[in-house]
């Protein structure tokens, strides 16, 4: 009998411990493969077809076929392009996959072998994870062909994507994070564009007193509170490279009055913050239920695609009390498995032409990173007020959680900046929590 | 029969393809799983071994902390909720006559549905601005319930309305389970207690349970198996949000696994799995004591 149930509680667990291996090992399979227009292939690493086409892959992080988005609707215009003009010779299919779940799909493509040719990455510690075990290829030899690389707007914009002089990824375009708000709101309520923390508090009481929300923000994806944590390290003056090497701490105040900042501003965020997603608290902004949003200016493109009418009442300024921007560029990588290294170089290259270039500033409202001339005239609204700002600021800096030694530090800030929005922490405690994770798993 | 028991090779070759598939897809995973919890493994490199340093750093993982909260929340509601609810649905069905297999079958439908869709689906119902609280707001509520974002008390809203959701789902299945076990005893029995002077529900408690009792612990073990490894509801309502509050262990396991690439420190959690399920398996085989009778 007690064999038997040995025998029972044996085969029980092993088949729980199958299902979780199991999970994992289909986990790549499992992702969302959509393509645009064409069927999505699991072929990667360039499936050669019968017709001597090459056929690769390009991995991103929005539907091309469900999205509003322009910036991710001129990708889609790209592919098609690329596609229709190497007709015969090469063939790209898009895997397309949320944002929120982007790099989980990625990761499970890169363990199970199947690396897609072309990919999506940003910047900092995301990149590093795939530069350093090898999985991103060089890409001096194709920048260096043909004048390529002399068509960007010069070699800093390949600063972050350059490990031991070479570079790993082409930056498609540059975006700024600044605080959007709603004209129309901020003349109804009497408020002005807040010049420091304290006008800001004041802009934001005039908001609520007048019966708007003042702030749609996203805490349910912690990158963009941590953004707005960001920015207040850097009115603090926070130094990432000191607390990284140890010289400084981030229990020295700054990290505490962060905190308490970051508490007295939720005061004025919209009441599902704790758990509304990005594109939640982008929408409570387009669709006018909220008067600010702190965003980077991808998300011009995004509102713009969704609510056109909105463009008008669309005002932009720095986020008050720093000097800097924090600036990121969307880069694509190229596999370093891929068996069509020529046809994917020229997709990366066909992001970076003039046409793609110009789509990006005169309809995307995004930076564009070469020298491209495009019609300011056409170009979204917003994006003259970015680039005022931009002209005006001195300086850029990294998002704070991609400017961290790993990304999972940078995903720690995250949450303990959640934490103390929900109060699950004091701003005391998390400045402890950051020291204390910083020295078990980032100084040597 | 007796031949073909003596026939060496005949059982040989029956047992050869169980045999294969059980060490491909069963043995050799976890063997290569638990090696794994003693490495630093990111899925694209050589494992190097570390040890007990994956173990060591889980007992400081504050969100394995919470993880495992709530996995031995929906632990113990799902084996409570489900035993309870799925014998009544048992019971109430096996005692009627008219329309038993259209509340069967309206009962057990979630088990065979996609949990992901019914993940998205009470995700948009339970959402602060769609289905039960615009009908609050109708009813003049003015503010409703945030039912996936709210994170005050030690066991938070959101993980009472996912247990819910999932007791939704799959107490179907048990009451399947224990349906089909009560059909199976004979109906002199029922009789005889009948005869004997017994209420309905003295019938049910002194002869339906007892000898329901050998279902329980099976229903229970599968209840616990899965309520551990839990996962497709949770990631599809809140993805284990707001900041890590509903994570379980298999969400925390994913997250490790695919967001990190940290494959040793996920195989290290899914080690612990393992064990509790193993754990929770002989607790359930050893507290619910069967007897067998002849039915």
């Amino acid at each position: 009998m007690k064999k038997r149930r040995l025998l029972a509680t044996l085969m029980t667990a092993a088949m729980f411990a199958t299902t979780l291996t199991g999970c994992g090992g289909s986990s790549g399979g499992s992702s969302n493969n959509s393509g645009s227009g064409s069927s999505a292939t699991t072929n990667n690493n360039g499936g050669g077809s019968s017709d001597g086409v090459q056929e690769i892959t390009w991995m991103f992080w929005d539907d091309l076929n469900a999205t509003e988005d322009k910036i991710s609707l001129g990708y889609k215009d790209t592919i098609e392009r690329f596609n229709k003009d190497f007709e015969g010779k090469y063939h790209v299919t898009p895997i397309t996959t949320n944002l929120e779940e982007y790099y989980n799909n990625l990761n499970a493509h890169v363990s199970a072998g199947e690396t897609p040719d072309v990919f999506i990455v940003s910047p900092g510690p995301q990149l590093t994870d795939y530069v350093e075990p090898g999985v991103a290829a060089p890409l001096d030899e194709y920048l260096n062909k043909d004048g390529w690389k002399d068509t960007f707007k010069s070699d800093a914009v390949f600063t972050q994507q350059t490990y031991d002089g070479k570079i790993y990824a082409v930056p498609l375009n540059t975006a700024a994070a600044c605080c959007f708000y709603n004209t129309e709101m901020f003349e109804k309520a009497g408020a002005s564009v807040p010049k420091n923390w304290d006008e800001m508090i004041t802009a934001c009481d005039k908001l609520k007193a007048a019966g708007y929300t003042p702030v749609t923000i996203s805490a349910g994806t912690a990158w963009c509170l941590s953004m707005v944590a960001g920015y207040l390290c850097e009115a603090e003056g926070v130094s990432l490279p000191k607390l990284a090497d140890g010289s400084a701490s981030w229990e020295d105040g700054k990290l505490e009055s962060v905190g308490n900042k970051l508490l007295q501003f939720s005061e004025y965020f919209q009441r599902t913050a704790a758990g509304d997603t990005n594109d939640v608290a982008t929408a409570n902004f387009y669709n006018e239920e909220a008067a600010i949003l702190i965003q980077g200016s991808w998300v011009i493109g995004q509102m713009n695609g969704a609510n056109p009418e909105f463009e008008s009442k669309c005002g932009v300024f720095q986020f008050p009390g720093v000097e800097r921007l924090i600036a990121k560029s969307d880069s694509l990588c190229m596999s370093s498995t891929t068996k069509y290294p020529e046809a994917s170089a020229a997709l990366i290259k066909y992001f970076t032409d003039d046409t793609a270039q110009k789509y990006t500033a005169e309809v995307g409202g995004k930076i564009p990173v070469t020298n491209v001339k495009y019609d300011e005239s056409v170009a979204p609204k917003q994006l003259s007020y970015v680039m005022d700002i931009f002209g005006k600021a001195k300086g850029t800096f990294g998002f704070y959680n991609e400017s961290m030694p790993t990304t999972e530090t940078g995903a720690h800030f995250d949450d303990t900046m959640v934490a103390v929005f929900l109060k699950d922490m004091t701003p005391a405690e998390a400045a402890k929590d950051m020291e204390d994770y910083y020295k078990a798993n980032c100084r040597k | 029969m007796d031949k073909m028991l003596r026939n060496k090779k005949a059982i040989i070759l029956f047992m050869l393809p169980a045999f294969l598939l059980f060490t491909l897809v069963l043995f050799i995973p976890i063997v290569q799983s638990v090696y794994y919890s003693f490495c630093d493994y990111k899925g694209i490199t050589e494992p190097v071994y570390v040890g007990l340093k994956n173990y060591k750093t889980l007992l400081s993982d504050k969100t394995f902390g919470i993880a495992l909260k709530n996995s031995m929340f929906f632990l113990i509601f799902s084996c409570v909720s489900q035993l309870i609810v799925g014998l009544i649905f048992a019971a109430l069905l096996t005692n009627i006559k008219k329309g038993r297999n259209a509340f069967k079958n309206i009962i057990y439908l979630p088990c065979v549905l996609s949990s992901a869709a019914l993940g998205l689906m009470w995700m948009f119902i339970f959402s602060p601005k769609l289905g039960i609280n615009q009908l609050l707001e109708k009813c003049g509520v003015e503010e409703a319930p945030l039912w996936l974002m709210d994170t005050k008390g030690y066991i938070i809203l959101p993980m009472w309305v996912i247990a819910f959701v999932s007791l939704w789902q799959y107490v179907g299945q048990s009451m399947m389970l224990y349906m089909a076990q009560i059909s199976g005893i004979s109906k002199s029995l029922m009789e005889a207690s009948y005869i004997d002077g017994c209420t309905k529900a003295q019938t049910f408690r002194y002869i339906t349970l007892p000898l329901i009792k050998p279902m329980v612990a099976t229903a229970m073990s599968l209840n616990a198996i899965g309520s551990l490894k839990f996962f497709d509801l949770i990631f599809n309502m809140t993805e284990g949000g707001p900041n890590h509050k509903t994570e379980v262990l298999a969400t925390h396991l994913y997250q490790q696994g695919f967001k990190y690439f940290k494959y040793g420190y996920a195989s290290a959690i899914g080690v612990v799995l393992l064990i509790l399920c193993l754990l929770v398996t002989l607790f359930i085989n050893k507290v619910v004591k069967t007897e067998q009778y002849e039915m």
